[in-house]
């Protein structure tokens, strides 16, 4: 299993190697035999005797990482999916695409998918779940933006990242706390301790950020902004990824984490109700558009919202239904997209109003769009696979039962708004059926003249309506051999339900009919109400949303960044100060740290209060002098007054140094400040002067404070006496203060000559380099 | 006297703030050497002052002031002075190549 | 054996020294210092593959006896760090000839390089206070050196800046020793820990320490302190600024980690939920800022500043998970933000400007230079499965034990903020058109490439092989969270 799931990754990392013969053979042949043979490998395991699978190799076991991979009856109706609908989309890509692209990006990208795909439906680890789940965004973003020489092309990708891996993000914070709240990082033992996570009260976060990750990743309500952009990738990636699979990601984490979500009822509520609206909105929307791909876009989200409410309904026939929709909605949308491409690919353009009467010119085509249009509409005719899970929808929309007055609405709403949904539904699949292959013909309209595609460019198309037509005359087949597998794993137990086109005259069937009158009004008499979009979305839409926050994001963040980062070093330090300042107060206050008990003190004498005093003096006078010669004795007379303090104090070598120093700084500044110009007599505002005033006086008693309290807290005894006792037996040297320089702390004097050795570099490098002057 | 010479070190720290946040950058300089006479002020101070001798061996003194703050200050001025001479430097050169002394007008405005 | 432990603090000194001896002679300072960066980083992966294998080395410089000399302490963390740093600066050391011009590697490139090796691995492995802060002043120094290399009218300027919130900030960490030292009468980092549990007065302890944190925080570039940090670390030449953003912010986050898990956590109501709080704004307009500009490398600088609030949320978490959290994200952030430097002095040299609105289609020319951009935000992003990765599993679940949701949610959505600033460059300025003035030096640009390669599948290995680092990342998180074993073997009681 491991195998299947990394030999697509091989494969994308040796296409660029393969490409040496992409002179004579499309790339897409080379590799067309990998996803096929993947495909045949999981179907081996589909029969009525089925058994889950498992499989695992350690990643990183210190982090309870680890690939194991868990084939159960979901996991295999997803894998082959992936792979089957990859052979095709492979095949079909073969035509779609031309020699002259770059078809190693293109294949590349495809393969990383298939791995990420294939891993995000094995994963029984739920990190290598998220891993895989990332890099399903990751590869989409380069197959949208795969022609990124297109503006538009550039902006779905970034929007379909943007949206898809914010939900990874929230995807992992829940996964996290799943782990943290059941100690194990299997999801089949998550499952196993359903009733400890829903009754933990981390509970409401967990529901929270996996349902984000799964609605973005399945562009629910209102996420589903990006999906449409994500049309700009080329068609086979939209019949691949943006229907059949990765959209489906977000269903397959809601199916695979039902048993343990669906304890609570907020998940029937939130799943049903986004799920709902989303069918309806996305229908709704559908009906507007006139790109095909905009309204098989769009579609897909309806029918992604009719997915994620049945799995929200939690009841068996619902969870059923829910598997079986997901099988034929990739039949039928996957073929729709692929027709799609063809008519785009034959006439150069894929709006509907330049569209008409293209029947008599591609007439494969057109058969396989009324197969897969009267699916997607829900016609009731026994093989049209896409009626048996939209009945199966209604009565589950009829069966739930709630608490509460919020949850009773909604229970009462659902049928209702499942209806409306399936109309828009029928009304879009008609339009865009009869709008493309029925009517006027439009010769000056269109680019290039229409004609059929090349025969095995229809040959995937046609497999999916096969398939749509089998499992609409022998549904009970797939149901022994793989969907009752399937919805067995999400339900948590056995789940069996039968699967025959005729209920009798029940409610769900007077649902169907309503649907198919009530659409084929509408369809009728389109032109009259299309006025009502104008209105509804308006200019409320969610893209509008998503673009003003975009810019925001930018203009705001450079407004807010040029606001305080103005390059004047004397606000940066008043900012600076001040957070120190107002910081460390507020930890002084909170910790009660003042202690002025003052104990042990030095007796005070006069000959050192007149040193601290002119000191005091000089160094208060260096804000008022405006002579640079002045200020710099001044300066001087501080530092002299320093050495005579440290003479004082009983530190005779403290006193040299400062002294030597002091001198050598004074010339310095003598030379250094010969050539600048005088000091000015400050002009600054009042305000400025007494924020200035406020932080240093404000900072000056600060210190102050913490000084007297650090010296009167006082707690050990310094460890000088060691070296009092032993500077001269054990270091041989009668000066203290030199010994501990030079031997016990000998690393110190060492760097402190290396600073001085890099200051002496860096002040010949800054004097002799004189590189451009001016420029830069 | 402790208290009175955390006081003076506050004062020298609280005078040498006033001065970097000048525009003028012969200000921001001095206030930087004010603030280490500070700081180094501190650390004397920290340690208690006037306790015994200095720290030069005599035979018969046993009380000696705390020699490792000593040492240690006298590390941190040489520090400093490396540090205030390069800075010295490249004041000066920040002016000859920018033709101001005036902070204020070294803003840059290139952030965008 | 034990005293090679000072061998990567000070050989690089040594040759630092020997490198100011013939800076004109180009082609042999080349070989000296990347021959020696080789052997050096050989050395030290040996080194702290003993470590990690037999135990943390305490060496006493002297042979004086702690607390009274200065001990060296190679812990895991420490050696982890060191080789970090070695690893880098060897990437450094082959990328400066193709982006530093002839004068600008003349005048001491290579000398105040190796002294900036030199005080970043002293402060990593320093087991004293005060000994920190000469290392610092070493570091620092060498960055001053290093910034104003050319002389630029706009780079003395940011320098001027620079240099100055660090000499203020060092005259404070002064102060803040003195105020500790007066405390508890020492500098020693394991004898303070000792001390500070017994402190009566821990109040004015806690107070002392915040202040010890803000200095340490002006380096890291945390909120609100950072103000310094975009200018002037775009000013300089691609490789300074490969080593600022890999090193320098990160000498700051590691002396905080250090201090605030051995030392000062006698208080970690008041000192770490600061950290929290900190973190959140530190990690948000950080990748405000990322976002404010087209300058592509100064979108790379901000990107500096929320990495450095993951690790800081780490450290206010305080408890192990997160911690191993801080230390991998640290590793990783090190070798990703020099691979990122790095990559973008390629891009600019590429596409022949910084700014974002003028360039476009960079990778129709420079492939290799674009996929390993795009893979390298990928692993800033923190996306699986990457170095990022790991540590922010760590680092999120520590939040999430702790409740902390808010910030779990900043967090996130500063990841995404920071792919999305980083997306910006790969769209606008990768994808698109190919422009005229993109430039034909293919051999310079990949000779620019090479080292981001080399960086950025260290990085991947980080996340990939994380089976062979987070078993030790696991027990280094281990060991700061139960300080004993640093104590005894640095007091040997």
């Amino acid at each position: 299993m491991i195998y299947a799931v990394f030999a697509p990754l091989l494969f994308a990392v040796l296409i660029p190697f393969l490409s040496r013969w992409k002179e004579k053979v499309h790339t897409g042949w080379l590799i067309l035999p990998v996803p096929f043979l993947i495909f045949l490998y999981f179907l081996q395991f589909v029969g009525p005797n089925f058994e889950p699978q498992v499989q695992s190799v350690q990643w990183i076991p210190s982090l309870d990482i680890s690939l194991s991979f868990h084939l159960d009856g979901l996991s295999l109706l997803f894998a082959l999916l992936i792979s089957g609908i990859g052979t095709l989309v492979v095949l079909y890509s073969i035509y779609y695409l031309n020699h002259k692209e770059q078809l190693g990006h293109f294949y590349t990208y495809l393969y990383i998918f298939m791995t990420a795909m294939l891993g995000v439906v094995l994963s029984d680890n739920v990190f290598a779940l998220y891993a895989f789940w990332e890099f399903t965004s990751i590869s989409s973003f380069l197959l949208i933006g795969y022609w990124h020489y297109r503006e538009r092309s550039r902006y779905g990708a970034l929007k379909s990242m943007l949206i898809t891996v914010l939900g990874g993000f929230s995807l992992l914070a829940g996964i996290i706390l799943l782990t943290i709240v059941t100690g194990t990082t299997s999801i089949r033992e998550m499952v196993a301790q359903a009733d400890v996570i829903v009754d933990s009260h981390y509970f409401p976060f967990i529901l929270a950020f996996l349902l984000l990750g799964a609605f973005t990743k399945s562009a629910q309500f209102p996420f589903h902004i990006w999906l449409p952009d994500a049309m700009e990738a080329p068609t086979p990636v939209s019949a691949y990824l943006h229907s059949a699979t990765m959209v489906k990601a977000g269903i397959y984490l809601m199916a695979r984490f039902s048993p343990i979500l669906a304890g609570d009822p907020n998940f029937f509520f939130l799943l049903s109700l986004f799920g709902i609206v989303t069918l309806v909105w996305g229908s709704f929307m559908a009906v507007r558009q006139t790109d095909l791909k905009g309204i098989l876009a769009y579609s897909t989200i309806s029918q992604l919202g009719m997915i994620m409410a049945m799995l929200g309904f939690g009841t068996d026939v619902a969870l059923f239904a829910a598997v079986f929709h997901i099988l034929n909605h990739a039949t039928f949308k996957g073929s729709l997209f692929m027709v799609a491409g063809i008519v785009d690919h034959e006439t150069g353009t894929r709006d509907i109003r330049k569209l008409g009467g293209l029947m008599t010119f591609m007439p494969i085509s057109f058969t396989l769009a009324i197969f897969g249009t009267f699916s997607m509409a829900g016609v009731p005719l026994p093989f049209l696979n896409g009626f048996y899970s939209k009945e199966m929808f209604f009565d589950a929309t009829l069966v739930n039962s709630a608490s509460g007055p919020f949850m009773e609405a909604l229970v009462a709403a659902l049928p209702v708004l499942a209806v409306i949904g399936s109309i828009f539904t029928f009304v879009y699949s008609m339009y865009l059926f009869f709008g493309t292959f029925t009517g006027k013909y439009k010769e000056e309209e269109l680019p290039q003249t229409p004609h059929e595609a090349p025969k095995m460019m229809l040959l995937p198309p046609f497999i999916l309506i096969l398939g749509v037509i089998t499992i609409g005359l022998f549904p009970e087949m797939f149901n022994q051999g793989l969907i009752t597998h399937a919805a067995d794993a999400v339900f948590g137990a056995e789940n069996n339900q039968d699967i025959y086109f005729w209920h009798g005259l029940v409610p769900a069937f007077y649902m169907s009919v309503a649907v198919v009158v009530l659409g084929i009004t509408l369809y009728l008499t389109k032109s009259k109400w299309e006025g009502i979009y104008s209105v509804l979305p308006g200019r409320l839409s969610f893209n509008r949303v998503y673009d003003w926050l975009i810019e925001k994001i930018e203009t705001g963040s450079n407004k807010v960044t040029t606001s305080y980062m103005t390059g004047s070093l004397r606000f940066y330090m008043v900012l600076t100060l001040t957070a120190i300042f107002a910081i460390t107060l507020g930890v002084l206050i909170q910790t009660n740290g003042v202690n002025f008990e003052v104990t042990d003190v030095a007796p005070i004498t006069t000959k050192e209060l007149i040193v601290a005093a002119i000191m005091a003096i000089a160094a208060i006078a260096t804000i008022f002098v405006h002579n640079r010669i002045a200020i710099i004795l001044i300066v001087g007379v501080i530092g002299y007054g320093l050495a005579i303090l440290f003479v004082f104090y009983r530190a005779p070598d403290l006193a040299l140094t400062q002294l030597i120093v002091e001198t050598v700084t004074v010339v310095l500044f003598m030379l250094c400040f010969y050539h600048l110009p005088n000091l000015q007599k400050s002009t600054t505002p009042l305000l400025t002067k007494g924020v200035n005033v406020a932080i240093s006086v404000g900072f000056g008693l600060l210190l102050m404070v913490i000084g007297v309290s650090a010296y009167n807290s006082r707690a050990f005894d310094s460890i000088a006496d060691y070296y009092i006792e032993n500077a001269d037996p054990l270091a041989g040297g009668y000066n203290m203060v030199n010994v501990i320089l030079v031997d016990f702390r000998g690393i110190d004097t060492l760097f402190e000559v290396a600073v001085l050795f890099g200051a002496a570099l860096a002040i010949i490098a800054m004097i002799k380099l004189r590189r451009d002057k001016g420029a830069k | 006297m402790e208290i009175i010479m955390t006081g003076l070190a506050s004062i020298l720290f609280g005078a040498g703030i006033y001065n970097l946040l000048q525009k003028q950058l012969l200000r921001i300089v001095v206030g930087t050497v004010l603030v280490s006479h500070g700081a180094h002020l501190y650390f004397l101070t920290m340690a208690q002052l006037k306790r015994g001798a200095p720290p030069l061996v005599v035979d018969g003194v046993t009380e000696y002031a705390d020699p490792l703050p000593q040492a240690l200050v006298l590390t941190a001025i040489v520090i400093a002075f490396g540090v205030t001479s390069f800075l010295l430097v490249l004041a000066y050169r920040t002016y000859t190549l920018n033709k101001t002394d005036n902070m204020e007008e070294l803003r840059g405005s290139d952030h965008e | 054996m034990n005293n090679l432990i000072f061998l990567p603090i000070v050989l690089p000194l040594i040759a630092s020294v020997i490198a100011a001896f013939f800076p004109k002679k180009l082609n042999l300072s080349r070989k000296f210092a990347q021959i020696t960066s080789v052997i050096l980083t050989i050395m030290t992966a040996a080194l702290t593959w003993h470590v990690l294998t037999n135990g943390t080395i305490v060496v006493q410089s002297g042979g004086w006896e702690a607390p009274f000399g200065i001990s060296i302490v190679g812990d895991g963390l420490s050696m982890i760090l060191v080789m970090t740093t070695y690893i880098i600066g060897t990437a450094a050391v082959f990328y400066a000839p193709s982006v530093l011009d002839k004068q600008q590697e003349s005048f001491y490139f290579y000398a105040f390089f190796f002294l900036l090796i030199s005080g970043v691995s002293g402060a990593f492995m320093t087991g004293d206070l005060f000994n920190l802060f000469v290392f610092f002043e070493v570091l620092l120094i060498a960055s001053y050196g290093l910034i104003v290399l050319g002389n630029g009218k706009v780079q003395l300027r940011e320098s001027m800046k620079y240099v100055l919130f660090n000499v203020f900030s060092s005259m404070l960490f002064v102060t803040a020793i003195a105020f500790i030292y007066a405390i508890t009468g020492t500098v020693n980092f394991a004898q303070l820990a000792e001390r500070v549990e017994y402190v009566e007065q821990a109040g004015i302890l806690t107070t002392v320490a915040i202040i010890l944190f803000f200095v340490f925080a002006v380096k890291a570039a945390i909120f609100p302190l950072y103000y310094w940090l975009p200018n002037s670390y775009v000013v300089p030449n691609a490789v300074v600024s490969a080593l600022f953003g890999a090193l320098l912010t990160k000498v700051g986050i590691y002396s905080i980690l250090r201090v605030f898990t051995l030392i000062f956590v006698h208080d970690t109501g008041v000192t770490h939920q600061i950290f929290i709080w900190l973190a959140m704004f530190t990690m948000l307009f950080g990748v405000i800022g990322a976002l404010s500009t087209n300058n592509v490398k100064l979108i790379i600088t901000y990107n500096i500043i929320p990495a450095v609030g993951f690790m800081l949320m780490g450290i206010g978490l305080y408890t192990e998970d997160a911690i191993a959290g801080s230390v991998y994200y640290l590793m990783h952030d090190m070798v990703i933000k020099g691979a990122l430097f790095f990559l973008i002095g390629a891009l600019i040299v590429a596409a022949g400007t910084k700014d974002l609105r003028e360039m476009s289609g960079v990778i129709q020319k420079f492939p290799l230079l674009g996929w390993i951009f795009f893979v390298a935000s990928l692993i800033l992003a923190g996306v699986p499965p990457f170095s990022g990765f790991i540590g922010k599993i760590l680092l999120l679940r520590g939040g999430l034990e702790q409740e902390e949701f808010l910030l779990v949610i900043i967090a996130l959505i500063s990841s995404l903020l920071i792919l999305f600033s980083m997306m910006r460059i790969f769209i606008r300025g990768f994808w698109g058109d190919l422009m005229d003035n993109i430039s034909d030096d293919r051999k310079r640009v990949r000779n620019l490439t090479i080292p981001g390669v080399v960086l950025v599948s260290i990085s991947i290995f980080l996340g990939v092989g994380a089976e062979a680092v987070y078993p030790h990342v696991e027990s280094i998180a281990n060991m700061l969270m139960d300080r004993t074993d640093y104590i005894s073997s640095v007091l040997k009681e």
